[in-house]
């Protein structure tokens, strides 16, 4: 397998995750859509890593770094979806207009 | 040469990949949505394996599979209602974002083509111990700030979602 199948796989997920992360009306679908966007762009990494920089390990370390980040993204994300499923009783982001003056 | 083996793994698990993501944005029901997510990263954990990064493949698990899928799952059986079965799960706008997403995937598409034939060098090698040495090294900073912005999500993740005792619920 060629660098380019695995950047073809890793656009794929992302272009699937951006399209998830427009049209989706309930925002756990954002949330996972964002995660397939994080999975593509770690994908990317560990491909550039395997092929072009073999000897260093540096493109798995940012991607574990990557891995963190989407964690507390995810949980700050959840904690807050369920705060305000709890204030507003809905889960459509077109109802969460707390912000608008 | 490279096994047939290997070839046979990539496409089968880069087919899951795309097919089980592709449910994940088109699924109605967010249950089926999130089961369908826990699949996808499971696949994306396996190509991790395919190209050698054997920590990856273990953290992926552990981190996406068992730890972020299984809580978006308990998140969408608390806050999931009644109606996500009936109610359209797509806005308005499905079109142009589909054009946005044909775009973008084209021309990373394009930019993937620039490096066909690149064929990957020697074979694989355990990668725990060299990336240990570079996270307690050259990223020494990086890992403490990490452990930082850890610390400090989980707390917000508490301050967010506890009840709090003053205030009345359900005032908008």
């Amino acid at each position: 397998m060629s660098l380019c199948h695995y950047l073809a796989v890793g656009a794929a997920l992302f272009a699937i995750g951006l399209f998830g992360v427009l049209t989706r009306r309930n925002i756990i679908g954002i949330l996972m859509s964002v995660e397939l966007m994080f999975n593509a762009a770690n994908i990317n990494l560990v491909a550039f890593n395997r092929f072009v920089h073999h000897d260093a390990l540096v493109g798995n370390t940012i991607a574990v770094f990557n891995m963190t980040v989407a964690a507390a993204e995810i949980v700050v994300g959840l904690a807050l979806l369920l705060a305000i499923y709890r204030q507003r009783d809905t889960i459509y982001v077109e109802n969460f207009n707390i912000l608008k003056g | 040469m490279e096994s047939l083996i290997e070839q046979g793994a990539f496409w089968l698990l880069s087919g899951v990949a795309i097919v089980s993501a592709l449910f994940v944005v088109s699924l109605k029901n967010a249950v089926h949505s999130a089961l369908m997510l826990g699949l996808s990263l499971l696949a994306v954990a396996g190509l991790f394996g395919s190209l050698g990064a054997d920590f990856l493949f273990a953290a992926q698990i552990m981190v996406y599979v068992s730890g972020i899928a299984v809580l978006i799952l308990f998140v969408v059986m608390i806050a999931g209602s009644e109606d996500l079965n009936r109610t359209r799960q797509i806005n308005d706008q499905w079109a142009a974002a589909g054009v946005v997403a044909v775009i973008v995937f084209g021309a990373l598409w394009k930019l993937a083509g620039e490096f066909a034939n690149m064929q990957a060098p020697g074979g694989a090698e355990p990668t725990t111990l060299g990336i240990a040495k570079l996270l307690l090294g050259d990223y020494a900073l990086p890992f403490e700030l990490v452990s930082v912005m850890l610390m400090a999500a989980l707390l917000g993740a508490i301050l967010f979602s506890r009840t709090d005792p003053g205030s009345e619920e359900g005032s908008s």
